[in-house]
């Protein structure tokens, strides 16, 4: 790629959250167009719709300075999924956001994607609160929220996907990374 | 982070051809969500004119060239944009260009052509270009003449019908 996007690399036990690189295409739109994988996300009708879905979250990245991940499996070095912090127009606040590719789910993967990514926000990119934007019908993801400690908060009207709810992440103090640690009852177990 | 630095910038007479900054999605999302859009894609919602913004922006990245923000120096207003195209689905590489409301008939897309496919030729390799034109957008038509191109096919581009225009190599352009 010829410009230089300043995307960190995270790592958690299983996997490297690093920028979306032109050979994660191929995987990306195999997800974007399957609608049984990608109801919840946000599904690209074709190729050339999910490849601009691809070039937009690198706007994203560069405008905004965060994004979506690829994650990278460790031990394989294949792409499995997507996660980061996203927030295009039209959003009603930043949001933590989580999606494996067909064949890694049910591994915990996303949750410990989400978790680095949310614990990146707070401690690098300074945001003092999180959500996540789950269509109702989504019960996967509402109990990864919830294993998260994210609560429902309320119902509104998403841009892009109609109903949608609104799950709120504890903040960086509940989940200890801030610098002061109140111990509300939210926090992280 | 602002404007990926990695985007050239190219100055004629009257614009600056330059990289993206946040607001410049404002005129941007005003000319999608308006008729004048219809040969482009539009009209769009404003949340899916911020995702063709963003996607332009990407498109940078991932194809090492893209569409410039057109600046007329003096005012320092957007008045359009001018760039090298090739989205998924494109026949080849396409020398695309939309000035906004208010800023056509003053030439300034014809400026921003010329040294856009200057630099597409000598810093990409990218040359002869083509532009894809709706045959009912006469304007464009006009547009492509002048910059010397020649209509070449009937196309189709994600299953809507156009034409490919031609642009001529190094030696013929203006």
């Amino acid at each position: 790629m010829t410009l230089t996007l300043d995307i960190p690399r995270l790592e958690t036990p299983r996997l490297i959250l690093r920028a979306p690189a032109p050979g994660d295409i191929d995987a990306y739109v195999a997800f974007l167009t399957d609608p049984e994988r990608s109801w919840g996300f946000g599904t690209e009708p074709d190729r050339p719709k999910a490849w601009r879905w691809f070039a937009m979250n690198i706007g994203h990245w560069a405008l905004h300075g965060y994004g979506y991940f690829t994650l990278e499996l460790k031990e394989t070095g294949e792409p499995c999924g997507i996660s980061g912090i996203w927030n295009p127009e039209g959003w009603p606040e930043p949001e933590v956001g989580w999606v494996v590719f067909d064949g890694f789910e049910g591994k915990g993967l996303a949750f410990e994607a989400a978790t680095r990514a949310r614990e990146w926000a707070y401690t690098d990119l300074g945001m003092t609160t999180l959500t996540s934007n789950i269509v109702p019908g989504n019960d996967r993801s509402v109990a990864l929220a919830e294993r998260m400690g994210a609560w429902f908060e309320r119902s509104y009207h998403n841009v892009n996907m109609g109903e949608d709810m609104l799950y709120r992440h504890p903040g960086p103090a509940a989940l200890g990374l801030g610098s002061d640690d109140d111990g509300s009852p939210e926090a992280y177990a | 982070m602002s404007t990926p630095s990695a985007i050239p910038v190219l100055t004629t007479e009257h614009l600056t051809l330059r990289g993206y900054r946040e607001t410049d999605f404002y005129p941007f999302a005003a000319f999608a969500a308006s008729e004048r859009s219809r040969f482009v894609g539009g009209p769009q919602t404003r949340d899916e004119a911020w995702r063709s913004f963003m996607a332009a922006i990407g498109h940078w990245a991932l194809r090492g060239y893209g569409m410039w923000v057109v600046e007329h120096r003096e005012s320092q207003k957007v008045v359009g944009r001018v760039g090298v195209i090739l989205n998924d689905g494109w026949h080849e590489p396409e020398l695309g260009w939309h000035i906004y409301d208010g800023f056509e008939g003053k030439g300034y897309a014809y400026e921003a052509c010329v040294a856009a496919r200057r630099y597409a030729a000598e810093h990409y390799d990218i040359t002869p270009l083509m532009s894809y034109i709706d045959p009912a957008n006469t304007r464009s038509i006009r547009l492509a003449e002048r910059l010397g191109c020649h209509f070449e096919r009937d196309v189709e581009v994600r299953g809507k019908p156009c034409q490919l225009w031609r642009h001529p190599g190094v030696e013929g352009m203006a």
